[in-house]
């Protein structure tokens, strides 16, 4: 894959599901991907969900609530955000946030990246429902993630080369973003492991949570999917590899009425 | 003066390299490990840190010992960890006929080395990652930076991804020299630096 900037190769997106650790599955429990302390004060506490919350987000124009300026203008790739009518994320966090997470998971060879899976719309979903406390966490992340963007690299996040942004994002995955004035409230580590959590499980989740559309992320990994009962053909092809899988949501087998 | 106070500070960190190192004496030679932008005692660049653009440094290393067929590199903080050293980068398989490592190793394992150091590949960090993490300790602290070379004597292959213990291991009873650099960094976070 080459970063569409023309300068070094990006990584690829198996790599980045390598190096941040990614098992893989379809599980919507969060992984708690546990980086170490650097530097004795970037510190990368392996975190749940919870980012704090407890500061004042920072100083910046109040959230939009307007459908459409939450469309927001094309990523730096050149592809528009597949967003939707989102109902938490502004318009300007959706391009941040598009950005972020179509760097973990980039639509490459092996098929759709998280954008085309529908990650965000995913994303904004869960903070107006089961993650809604992670809500200002992603406010104040995103905003500090544009502002060290700003700091280190010249330029927001959006506007910086696909290798600029690997970058920064290995800065704000490793911490080292932490003490750097941005705005992260707490570790970058943990900013990042959050996001990295909601777009594996948008990507690789039951589509009926908003992701994971048309099976994009099971195609990914070759999930064979939901199935009540594995007979021993079914075995025997498994590991044959060749298992049609099942392409429906658990929701559709009628056990959740 | 400045050069006589460096060289004073690297020979004794020379005569310490075997103990900080963890590696057993094998009567390792010293040599002359620098940098075009940095130099021991002096202060890194931002431009390798995280507060820049995150770029590995350029080096180079001179006096090499005869026999030199392969050389590794550490960069190390002996300030952090639990227990120290951090590691923020592993680099090896390089040449034994490479004069030094350019600026700007890529971090993506699958893009090809820099022609003068091909068939060099990174180590674990101390984040897990195969890749150069750069400086940035707490504000208010002043951090060393120790750039470790060591010269094998032989053509390892070793695999990528290996984390420091595991290289010390795979090259121990190969090291027949050893040249260290160390630099310093202090963050300055984004509210006591102009933005750029």
């Amino acid at each position: 894959m080459t970063d569409p900037k023309g300068q070094r190769p990006a990584i690829s997106r198996r790599d980045l599901l390598r190096a941040a650790g990614a098992a893989g599955a379809a599980a919507l429990i969060p992984d708690t991907v546990g980086a170490v302390t650097p530097d004795a004060m970037g510190v990368v506490t392996p975190d749940a969900m919870g980012v704090v919350t407890e500061e004042a987000p920072p100083a910046g124009p109040p959230p939009s609530n307007t459908g459409e300026e939450r469309v927001g203008r094309p990523l730096s790739s050149g592809r528009p955000l597949i967003a939707g009518p989102l109902t938490n994320l502004t318009a300007r966090e959706t391009e941040v946030l598009g950005a972020m997470v179509d760097r973990l998971i980039p639509t490459d060879e092996l098929g759709p990246g998280a954008l085309d899976a529908g990650v965000l719309r995913f994303i904004d979903r869960a903070l107006s429902e089961s993650e809604s406390d992670a809500a200002e966490a992603y406010r104040s992340g995103l905003a500090a993630l544009d502002a060290y963007s700003q700091y280190t690299r010249g330029g927001p996040f959006v506007d910086l080369s696909t290798i600029d942004q690997d970058s920064v994002l290995i800065d704000v995955q490793t911490g080292a973003a932490t003490g750097a004035g941005a705005g992260f409230v707490g570790s970058s580590g943990s900013f990042f492991n959050l996001v990295k959590d909601h777009t594996w499980q948008g990507m690789f989740g039951d589509p009926q949570y908003g992701g994971n559309v048309d099976f994009a992320g099971w195609d990914l990994i070759d999930y064979p999917g939901v199935r009540l009962a594995v007979s021993p053909e079914d075995q025997k092809n498994l590991e044959a590899n060749q298992l049609q899988p099942v392409r429906r949501s658990a929701y559709d087998l009628g056990l959740f009425e | 003066m400045k050069v006589s106070v460096s060289v004073v500070w690297g020979s004794a960190l020379l005569l310490t390299a075997g103990a900080v190192t963890g590696l057993r004496a094998q009567t390792p030679t010293t040599f002359i490990v620098e940098s075009p932008r940095m130099g021991t005692g002096r202060f890194m660049p931002r431009d390798y840190s995280p507060d820049g653009k995150n770029l590995s440094p350029p080096l180079t290393w001179r006096g090499l010992p005869e026999g030199t067929r392969q050389l590794a590199v550490i960069s190390q903080d002996y300030g952090a960890g639990r227990p120290p050293p951090w590691v923020h980068w592993i680099i090896y398989n390089i040449p034994g006929t490479a004069a030094g490592l350019p600026e700007g190793i890529p971090f993506d394992p699958d893009h090809p080395m820099p022609t003068q150091v091909a068939g060099a590949v990174q180590g674990n960090n101390g984040w897990g990652l195969p890749a150069y993490r750069g400086p940035a300790p707490p504000v208010g602290s002043v951090h060393h930076y120790h750039f470790s070379v060591f010269a094998l004597d032989a053509e390892l292959d070793l695999p990528p991804g290996l984390d420091r213990s595991e290289l010390l291991e795979a090259i121990e009873g190969h090291v027949i020299g050893q040249g260290d650099m160390v630099t310093l960094y202090e963050r300055q976070p984004m509210n006591e630096f102009a933005p750029r």
